[in-house]
């Protein structure tokens, strides 16, 4: 019924979807970077969806959807990769995505921040994304960041709660190219 | 005649921080990855680093306050006694220098004592790590050899030369 819908409003109305742009790890990146032992480290994911419905001038309307292949993450060294994929962090096994989700956006400075949540590890909590949306030709280059707290999402299980030597805050960064649909 | 008290006093303190230095990095690097390694590393790195400073400025306090003249001995001595201190000098920076690098390469940066986030000269990269950690494991095999060769030298020097040679590094004698 929805999916009917869907297609007859692209017939009949092909510039509503013209809004809607999509983006993967082909066209962008999507980092992270925390605190161990006292010093920044970063990281990334290799593999993402995002699809963005979002006119500026009718910001109501829109949405963001991201997710997120948590067992790409890749901090650029094997070992610390493997405790970041087991249960004690991003547990691949059972939840293989992240996700998000903001149907919700407002002017935040020269940008826009969408509120919307994150879900991790199968626990949901509100985190505002800001970013910028610049068209460059045929795609909309989006860029932003977002900070979150690992442990509100049981990042780090047992010791690894512990922030002595591993930083709670975790910033994350991107910078995509958005296509537009069809 | 005995070098200052200033030099003296980063000497031992270098010495000390080497025991360290040696103890921590060879338990950490038998530990698999956890918050234990990622301690004793964090500590090893800071202390690595404070060896790199002391380094720099006894190299800078030897300008300004001369080593005393070493007691007579054969010229060949003299001259591997010379070489053997420029060597540990070499190794008190490379050392450092090279555990710096491959902390970055293996994108594990490195904070002195957590105050301050020392800058990534490269950026993490699989072989670079693997370069500077066998250039690091083969300077700390040069430490071993000189640092072994300098206290042989010096024992010989205090003890079967009896030439008071071990006084100059040793507080209360005359300058």
């Amino acid at each position: 019924m929805i999916f009917r819908a869907v297609l007859l409003a692209l017939l009949v109305c092909p510039a509503a979807t013209a809004d809607v742009r999509q983006a993967d790890q082909s066209s962008g990146t999507l980092d992270f970077s925390a605190m161990q032992a006292g010093a920044k480290f970063t990281g990334s994911f290799r593999r993402f969806q995002v699809r963005l419905d979002f006119d500026p001038a009718n910001p109501a309307k829109g949405s963001l959807d991201v997710t997120v292949e948590t067992p790409s993450i890749d901090t650029q060294d094997a070992e610390r990769d493997e405790i970041l994929k087991s249960p004690d962090f991003f547990w691949i096994e059972k939840h293989k995505q992240a996700e998000f989700h903001a149907t919700h956006f407002e002017r935040a400075g020269a940008g826009w921040r969408a509120s919307g949540e994150l879900t991790i590890r199968g626990v949901g909590k509100p985190v505002p994304v800001q970013f910028t949306l610049a068209p460059a030709g045929a795609v909309a280059v989006m860029k932003g960041s977002a900070s979150l707290k690992r442990l509100a999402f049981g990042l780090g299980q047992g010791d690894w709660a512990s922030t002595e030597w591993i930083g709670d805050d975790v910033e994350v960064r991107f910078e995509l190219k958005l296509a537009p649909i069809g | 005649m005995r070098y200052g008290y200033v030099a003296q006093t980063l000497h031992w303190v270098v010495v000390a921080l080497l025991i360290v230095q040696v103890t921590i990095g060879k338990i950490a690097g038998n530990l698999p990855l956890g918050l234990e390694k990622l301690a004793l590393l964090a500590r090893h790195k800071s202390f690595g680093i404070t060896i790199l400073g002391i380094a720099a400025i006894r190299l800078a306090w030897r300008r300004i306050d001369r080593p005393p003249p070493p007691p007579p001995m054969p010229r060949w001595q003299h001259a591997a006694a010379n070489l053997n201190h420029w060597g540990l000098y070499a190794l008190l920076f490379a050392m450092p220098l090279s555990g710096w690098l491959m902390s970055s390469a293996s994108n594990y940066p490195v904070s002195w004592f957590g105050i301050v986030q020392l800058p990534d000269f490269v950026g993490p990269d699989r072989e670079l790590k693997e370069f500077f950690r066998e250039l690091h494991h083969l300077f700390g095999w040069f430490l071993y050899a000189l640092v072994g060769l300098h206290l042989a030298a010096a024992l010989k020097h205090q003890f079967i030369d009896r030439d008071g040679l071990l006084f100059r590094m040793l507080p209360g004698g005359p300058r």
